[in-house]
């Protein structure tokens, strides 16, 4: 007999637990299955760095029980790859063999690295693209048999990946063709501080150059050949480029995919009793509009609460994502960077600050009278205040000299 | 099951004497005495804040444990949750000081611990009747009571005003 399930949520990660116990939070005896193609529970991903520097250990990954995510009866069913949807029969396949019938489905499958396909030799042993737990298992594993790590690409999870290898006690090298490391959340300019925390970290940074092979032997990876010529002799490997939305099972399914599923301001998809959320889906900028794919933790939550609301029968909007949104600490310098930030071409009022210790930069659009994006490095004290004015389009005049100032507080808005 | 109190707030009453500041930083200390806590390493913290707005207004600013507290979603190590009473806490031992919780709190109450390197807010005072920020404020300004209790009160005052008013 054929398996059925009230929810079948396709995706293990951010969105699709979240997805879950916003469901749960609503229905209480609806049955909740969710599929992940990975062999472990669903986890907190963000941490996984942690797991390759030995920091965590895999019993404090786990999503389940923790925080938010404490509500139970949720069918969880690892190891499960989806390869084919039938939303005709509103049944999907899996590659084990097994199928599932559902009343409501979330396509909540997450991305991948993306992998270029112009560098030559990434097959080899000791090459990575930190991803999975699998992935940080295997990096910690060849981190003791090596000395030297090459990365590939400057932005926040090379970034970690780097410092986790760099606690283990590796040298460290960063391979970054963009003029400056965390080129998608600011500018060049905006990431001096960091760039010079980091320097002092030791982490070796060379810019402007890329990947052109992996050259390796019996053991695995040896060397990264540079567009220079230069060859620099390592014993692993890590790919930071970005990642691509898991799409591949929806192919010839109808669903409408474009860079990603693409879902209304309801999180559905174009076909009925279907919903999206995560990093494979296609939102929407509340700032400039655009429809875009954002792979981040606290946007796949809230995209996937929402969704999990919605197919639980309680129409929600999604309020939308910021594309660039984003909070951590590399090298002991705390920074956040969200909404517009890349101000080098368009017409903006940009507002800098910057003291020994700290660098802010807030911008205004072109008339002035409403914030639309902050890089703060140093000191990101209220920061969700600014993310706050941002995401509902509050008119500045009476703060705005305390957002330059960086001197805004809730009691202005008393 | 009973409604559980929450620490309110009236600004009118607010005169800025920082107080609820001391109180709260000695309450968070190992010591619990003021004398300890101005020696102790890490420098206690208060966990709430009186800010400043024109033309001179006091606000108090302190963690509202919001109903769909946007720290808790956001976080990205699981250590915000919510406990029986609906007070949203930060386990210490699972924050990793992304902050990403600062980033998202519209309130601007989540504070950052520099030297320990972890996130930190009101957690209500669990081991106290009565939270140390209400025990010391002298003027009344903050109230520990259940959100109907407050609104009630609130209620009856402001039509108190009214009959006055109307004289």
């Amino acid at each position: 007999m054929e398996e059925s399930t009230r929810y079948l949520i396709a995706g293990g990660g951010a969105a699709g637990m979240a997805a879950a116990h916003a469901i749960r939070e609503i229905d209480q005896e609806g049955t909740i299955t969710l599929l992940t193609d990975e062999a472990d529970q669903p986890y907190f991903r963000p941490l996984i760095p942690f797991l390759v520097s030995g920091e965590k250990k895999d019993s404090d990954m786990f999503m389940a029980g923790s925080g938010p995510y404490k509500s139970g009866n949720v069918s969880v069913r690892t190891g499960s790859l989806i390869t084919w949807f039938d939303p005709e029969q509103k049944t999907v396949y899996l590659e084990n063999g097994g199928r599932i019938g559902y009343e409501k489905i979330l396509f909540a499958t997450g991305s991948r690295p993306y992998i270029p396909p112009d560098i030559e030799g990434l097959d080899a042993d000791g090459v990575f693209a930190l991803r999975t737990m699998a992935d940080a298992r295997s990096m910690a594993k060849r981190a003791e048999q090596t000395s030297h790590a090459v990365m590939l690409g400057g932005g926040v999870l090379n970034l970690k990946a780097a410092f986790a290898l760099l606690k283990k006690g590796l040298k460290v090298t960063l391979i970054v063709y963009s003029p400056e490391v965390l080129s998608q959340l600011m500018e060049p300019e905006d990431a001096f501080l960091i760039r010079k925390a980091l320097d002092q970290a030791g982490l070796k940074i060379i810019n402007g150059r890329s990947a052109e092979i992996v050259l390796s032997g019996k053991n695995g990876v040896d060397a990264v050949g540079l567009d220079n010529g230069r060859e620099l002799s390592c014993g692993m490997v890590c790919i930071g480029k970005g990642v691509s939305p898991n799409v591949h099972f929806l192919e010839g399914s109808g669903v409408i995919v474009d860079g990603g599923v693409a879902a209304d301001m309801y999180t559905a998809c174009n076909i009925k009793d279907a919903y999206t959320a995560g990093d494979v889906a296609v939102a929407y900028d509340p700032v400039s509009g655009d429809r875009m794919v954002t792979a981040l933790w606290t946007n796949a939550v809230e995209m996937g609460r929402c969704a999990g609301k919605n197919m639980a029968g309680v129409k929600t909007k999604y309020s939308g994502t910021f594309g660039i949104l984003n909070a951590t600490q590399v090298a002991d310098e705390p920074f956040v960077s969200m909404g517009t930030v890349h101000t080098k071409e368009g017409d903006f009022e940009v507002q800098r600050s910057s003291t020994a210790g700290s660098y802010r930069k807030m911008v205004f659009n072109a008339g002035g009278d409403r914030l639309i994006g902050a890089v703060l490095v140093g000191d990101i004290t209220n920061a969700g205040l600014y993310r706050y004015v941002i995401r509902e389009k509050k008119p500045v005049d009476r703060i705005k000299q305390n957002i330059i100032d960086h001197t805004l507080h809730y009691g202005h808005f008393v | 099951m009973t409604q559980p109190k929450e620490i309110f707030v009236k600004t009118d009453r607010c005169v800025g004497c920082l107080s609820c500041t001391i109180a709260c930083a000695v309450a968070h200390s190992n010591s619990r005495t003021l004398f300890g806590a101005v020696f102790e390493k890490p420098v206690p913290k208060s966990r709430i804040y009186v800010e400043w707005s024109d033309p001179d207004k006091k606000i108090p600013l302190v963690c509202r444990h919001c109903e769909e507290a946007p720290c808790m979603f956001a976080c990205i190590s699981g250590a915000i949750h919510r406990d029986e009473n609906g007070v949203v806490l930060t386990d210490t031992d699972k924050c990793i000081g992304c902050w990403t919780c600062v980033m998202v709190c519209p309130y601007g109450v989540i504070g950052r611990h520099l030297e320990t390197h972890k996130a930190y807010r009101c957690d209500r005072c669990p081991d106290r009747d009565v939270p140390a920020c209400v025990s010391a404020c002298p003027t009344g300004a903050l109230v520990y009571e259940t959100a109907a209790s407050f609104s009630g009160a609130v209620r009856k005052s402001a039509s108190r005003e009214l009959i006055r008013s109307e004289g």
